[in-house]
């Protein structure tokens, strides 16, 4: 039985070994699914903890943020009556991806409307 | 006697063009691509031309993946939909033939990626997608890549054993992996097996050998199951 355990240990080892990606990303393609198709106060909850993860412990091998999460966690925090934190995501986007202030900076703008 | 070994010849030939697809290279298949250099790209709802009314969500929430971690600069996904949504340019069928120019102004998007579900049916133990994927030029309006293909989609669940336990338990599994987290798979495996050939972007290490590699057939009919979708 241990043989097994070990045995599946090490291919699984070498196989993320073999293909590791540039980002990890938590579960956020089922959290935002749900959220997606209905936004509620779980959805959101969820989709928040699954921005959270991928902030905070990045596994890929570029070691930084992926593109649009800092962005989307922002708009998100907005959307929960938190403009200040949804602000200060939406500025770490544009320092994290320079490709981003042309679109991010119209969204600044709007707000201080 | 002349006229039937000239009909065979040509028969012949018909039927090997037909079958026989040479592999191209990714640097000719896709060389406006590797030509432009696009970082970023914008990520345009689905068009679901399919029967099931979900499969335009599976798509949309799958793609972000698949476009990061081959180097490009996605702009923000839910961000940018809501911005879709307000301009009234949420339905992308709109956009798939029309110029492009604003997406780059407005998003700073070099490229928009259309998705269009062509189909999409549930039979037992498999799920069938036909799917296109269409990336287009924000500064040329061209084409940049196009596949499309059928994906047959097996959500049995495999149990070694057999016998009659072994069906039962296959079964169960199949009944238990009906569920959305099971469809997501289906669209993250379409995503991840078509777009595996993309050329690789600005935030990819370089890889020395892309320019020995081929791209995969541009019109496809392949088998996956849920080892594609991890």
């Amino acid at each position: 039985m241990k043989k097994i355990i070990l045995v599946a240990f090490s291919i699984c080892a070498l196989y993320s070994c073999t293909t590791q990606k540039l980002y990890s990303w938590s579960n956020y393609e089922t959290t935002s699914y749900n959220y997606l198709k209905a936004t509620n106060d779980k959805t959101s909850a969820d989709l928040v903890k699954s921005y959270e993860d991928i902030i905070k412990k990045q596994n890929g091998s570029r070691k930084v943020v992926p593109p649009g999460i800092y962005a989307d966690y922002g708009f998100l925090l907005l959307q929960m009556n938190k403009p200040t934190e949804g602000k200060t995501m939406l500025i770490k986007e544009i320092e994290l991806y320079p490709e981003s202030k042309v679109f991010i900076d119209r969204i600044l703008k709007k707000l201080e409307k | 006697m002349k006229k039937t070994i000239l009909y065979t010849i040509l028969i012949t030939f018909v039927v090997s063009s037909c079958t026989v697809s040479k592999p191209v290279l990714k640097t000719v298949a896709y060389k406006k691509m590797y030509d432009e250099k696009p970082v970023s790209v914008l990520i345009m709802p689905p068009i679901n031309r399919s029967t099931a009314v979900d499969a335009k969500e599976y798509f949309h929430s799958s793609l972000l993946v698949p476009l990061s971690n081959a180097g490009y600069y996605v702009i923000p996904p839910f961000l940018s939909m809501e911005i879709l949504k307000k301009e009234s340019a949420y339905d992308s069928e709109l956009f798939v033939n029309a110029p492009l120019q604003k997406f780059g102004e407005i998003f700073g998007a070099d490229m928009v990626l259309f998705t269009i579900i062509n189909k999409w049916t549930k039979s037992y133990g498999y799920v069938t997608v036909g799917v296109e994927y269409i990336i287009k030029s924000t500064k040329t309006n061209e084409i940049l890549y196009n596949r499309k293909g059928t994906v047959n989609y097996s959500t049995n669940v495999q149990v070694n054993g057999g016998g009659l336990i072994g069906a039962l338990v296959s079964v169960a599994a199949t009944a238990i992996s009906t569920a959305a987290t099971q469809y997501i798979g289906v669209a993250r495996a379409c995503n991840s097996y078509t777009l595996s050939d993309i050329p690789l972007g600005k935030f990819a290490p370089v890889n020395p050998k892309e320019n020995e590699e081929f791209a995969g057939q541009n019109d496809f009919n392949i088998n996956l199951n849920s080892q594609y979708s991890n």
